[in-house]
């Protein structure tokens, strides 16, 4: 049995060799999963045997940016963001909310998916986006969501194009990931788009909302490469 | 008979060392600034500006203690003066005794830039390297001196005073050869009379070891009780007992400018001096800064205080200086500044073992100084993590901080699933013209959605706060399928009705 000093010296040789990767124990899973099944996370648009929102929400990649298109009110947005949370609280991450609005209700949403929530209120697009950019550099959040469902065309016009491009960076570099929910395609920096749409009447009020996910109809995104896709941008 | 064997009575070695550090005055005030060549530290408090103490170049030139600084310029005209400075002698004083007491607990702080140090809770073969990582530590930090090693207080007292004569960095007084290594010391470092030195030289003995090979009894006869006291030192037969100093228990610094400042940028710049300092004075004895105090004092009287807390106790300099400057850039200044005071308080560094597969925030200090930032830009009220509170009334919830760590269990805790799809409400109510057919909204006009009524589910009446004078509140809300448009959520009070949010 080597002694206490040469025990604290391995862990101290193997947390400056790992500190930097890992962190937590849960990291280390992590790990192994990736070594294991060559794939840590689903590619992007959903997994196999998971449909709708569910699938959506579990084929969100890390270090990008994703973007969710919902048209109009009723359509699945807020299912969305639910589930993401949801998602947050399962793995142990920390999700970051930008509120376009500071519609967020809370009594929406169960408690447990709230503590690892944290909610930045915003005025304007522009200002959740600055928000972004500051919050995309910590590495304590894994998931950054922008709900802009109630931005105007015009504000998000109004970011610059080098934002976007460092705040997706930010994210490759920190392998957070990032949410856009608007109601138009907003940035061509976003690789990955999806539009969402649903048609619930007053009895899915009741429903049992893990069955709303699959209710809901995600398809891929158009005009999120190429030039005809910056056209279409933000309305 | 039984015979002991493997048993020896270990005697204690008792030693001591003496860390003297030349001219302490001037190198307290200097020691962050890297000046070459001859500096003196001058007295302009009296009528005649007097030199206090000189440097070794300055020294080659004949300025002296004592002299006034103008004969000191004319005997020197480099010479380049600085003015004491009781704020940087305190700060090197704490330096010197922290750094010691990093050492040995057993510490004297005999003088000013003079201390005696009780090596009797080291081993003997460790004194000479202890003393020499001592050195080094302290002139990482600015500040320069020699150690002397004896038996005695008075032994080791004489042996930095022979490495500063002789100018070596650590001077030994064995007991073995003592005779012989004091052979080389001249009687003025016996620290005696001029008297007794001036009849000691016409007696023909020139050094502290001829002195020591005479009989106490000649010289108890001849020379007096001076002499005595002189060569029982000599021979380690004169002992006293050291006035231990408690560890130091407040970290702080400051500093005056001659010249008010109205830039930010002098005050981060020694923000990080005195961070670097204090913090390794905290690390020094084995603690770390629980908290920051910031004073600034400005020319026109007044002050500014503030407590600063780091997320969790912690010595790193970045995480403070950072702390320190993001509040600073906040602090309006109406005047400049005339002087800064940063005081640490240390506290036991955070023991805490995280769950091995729980979760938690990655680093504290980040996550405060991204809450700090998103504040700024979007206030402090719409920063946080959202909670329900124990009301009804709509609209309202509380911000309370992340949890810093996540337990293990995050499964799904039984109870009822979840239901219906989520609210989410106008930043702005939109005032709705309401049609009603059969006591049921029928159709609704509001600003960007009109439409018939599909269905309906309601009306769901609420009221609250009743019991307090002028906050009571009152409405009925109705769940609407607006034909094509969507789920909403419309709500009539007593000041009309409005829509609330879509369901999404």
């Amino acid at each position: 049995m080597p002694d206490v000093a040469t025990r604290l010296n391995a862990v101290k040789s193997l947390r400056k060799e790992l500190g930097s990767r890992l962190f937590f124990g849960t990291d280390l899973l992590r790990e192994f999963g990736k070594n294991g099944a060559g794939e840590a996370f689903p590619p992007a648009g959903g997994v196999a045997g998971e449909s709708g929102i569910a699938g959506l929400v579990a084929g969100l990649r890390p270090g990008r940016l994703t973007e969710v298109v919902v048209a109009g009110p009723s359509q699945g947005g807020g299912l969305v963001l639910a589930a993401l949370l949801a998602r947050a609280r399962l793995e142990g991450s920390y999700a970051m909310l930008f509120d376009v609005g500071s519609g967020f209700a809370v009594e929406s949403f169960p408690d447990r998916d709230l503590e690892t929530l944290l909610w930045v209120g915003c005025d304007s697009v522009l200002q959740a986006v600055t928000a972004f950019d500051i919050a995309a550099r910590d590495e304590n959040f894994r998931w950054f969501v922008l709900d802009g469902r109630e931005g105007k065309s015009e504000d998000w016009r109004a970011v610059r194009p080098s934002l976007w491009q460092r705040i997706s960076l930010l994210l490759r570099e920190r392998g957070a990931a990032g949410l856009i929910l608007a109601r138009t395609p907003v940035t061509g920096v976003s690789k990955d788009r999806h539009e969402v749409t649903a048609r619930f009447g007053l009895e899915a009020l009741h429903a049992e909302r893990s069955r709303l996910f699959s209710a809901v109809r995600v398809g891929q995104g158009s005009g999120n490469h190429g030039e005809g896709g910056r056209r279409r941008l933000a309305g | 008979m039984r015979q002991e064997t493997g048993r020896k009575a270990v005697r204690p070695e008792t030693g001591y060392a003496v860390v003297w550090c030349r001219d302490f005055r001037l190198q307290a005030v200097r020691r962050h600034v890297q000046r070459l060549g001859p500096v003196a530290l001058v007295d302009d408090a009296r009528r005649q500006s007097i030199v206090l103490c000189a440097n070794e170049a300055a020294s080659r030139h004949g300025v002296a203690a004592g002299m006034p600084t103008v004969q000191a310029i004319a005997r020197c005209p480099d010479l380049q003066v600085d003015r004491p400075s009781e704020a940087a002698e305190l700060a090197a004083r704490c330096l010197l005794l922290e750094t010691a007491l990093a050492w040995v607990p057993g510490v004297e702080e005999t003088a000013p830039g003079i201390l005696t140090l009780d090596l009797s809770t080291q081993p003997g073969d460790r004194w000479f390297d202890g003393a020499w990582t001592l050195r080094q530590a302290l002139e990482d930090r600015g500040i320069e001196i020699v150690a002397g090693l004896g038996a005695t207080p008075a032994l080791a007292r004489l042996a930095a005073q022979a490495a500063l004569h002789e100018d070596e960095a650590i001077w030994l007084l064995p007991e073995d050869g003592r005779l012989e290594r004091l052979d080389r010391l001249p009687l003025v470092l016996g620290e005696t009379g001029p008297e007794l030195r001036e009849k000691l030289t016409l007696w023909g003995i020139q050094s502290l070891g001829a002195f020591a090979r005479l009989r106490r009894e000649a010289i108890a006869a001849r020379l007096g009780d001076e002499a005595v006291e002189l060569w029982l030192r000599l021979h380690g037969r004169l002992r006293r007992p050291l006035q231990f100093v408690k560890p130091g228990e407040r970290f702080e610094a400051h500093h005056e400018f001659e010249v008010g400042v109205a830039e930010r940028e002098p005050l981060v710049f020694l923000l990080r001096r005195f961070l670097g300092e204090l913090s390794g004075r905290i690390a020094d004895v084995g603690r770390v800064v629980a908290s920051m105090h910031l004073l600034l004092s400005f020319s026109d009287g007044a002050s500014y205080g503030r407590r600063l807390v780091p997320p969790e106790p912690t010595l790193d300099e970045e995480v403070l200086l950072r702390l320190a400057t993001g509040h600073l850039e906040n602090v309006e200044m109406r005047s400049t500044v005339a002087s800064l005071r940063l005081w640490l308080e240390d506290s036991d560094p955070v023991a805490s073992q995280r769950v091995f597969f729980g979760t938690g925030l990655r680093n504290r200090h980040r996550c405060e100084e991204t809450l700090a930032r998103l504040r700024r830009l979007v206030g402090a009220d719409r920063v946080g993590s959202p909670r329900r509170i124990n009301s009804h009334r709509p609209e309202i919830f509380a911000r309370a901080p992340l949890p810093v760590e996540l337990g293990e269990n995050r499964g799904d805790p039984p109870g009822p699933p979840v239901s219906g799809p989520t609210l989410r409400r106008y930043a702005v109510a939109r005032r709705a013209t309401v049609r009603m057919r059969e006591g049921r909204p029928f159709r609704i006009e509001a600003p960007g959605v009109s439409g018939v009524v599909n269905a309906v589910h309601g009306p769901w009446k609420s009221e609250g706060d009743w019991w307090h004078r002028g906050r009571g509140w009152e409405r009925v809300e109705w769940d609407v399928d607006l034909l094509h448009q969507g789920l909403f959520r419309l709500v009539g009070t007593t000041r009309g009705w409005t829509l609330e949010g879509y369901y999404d």
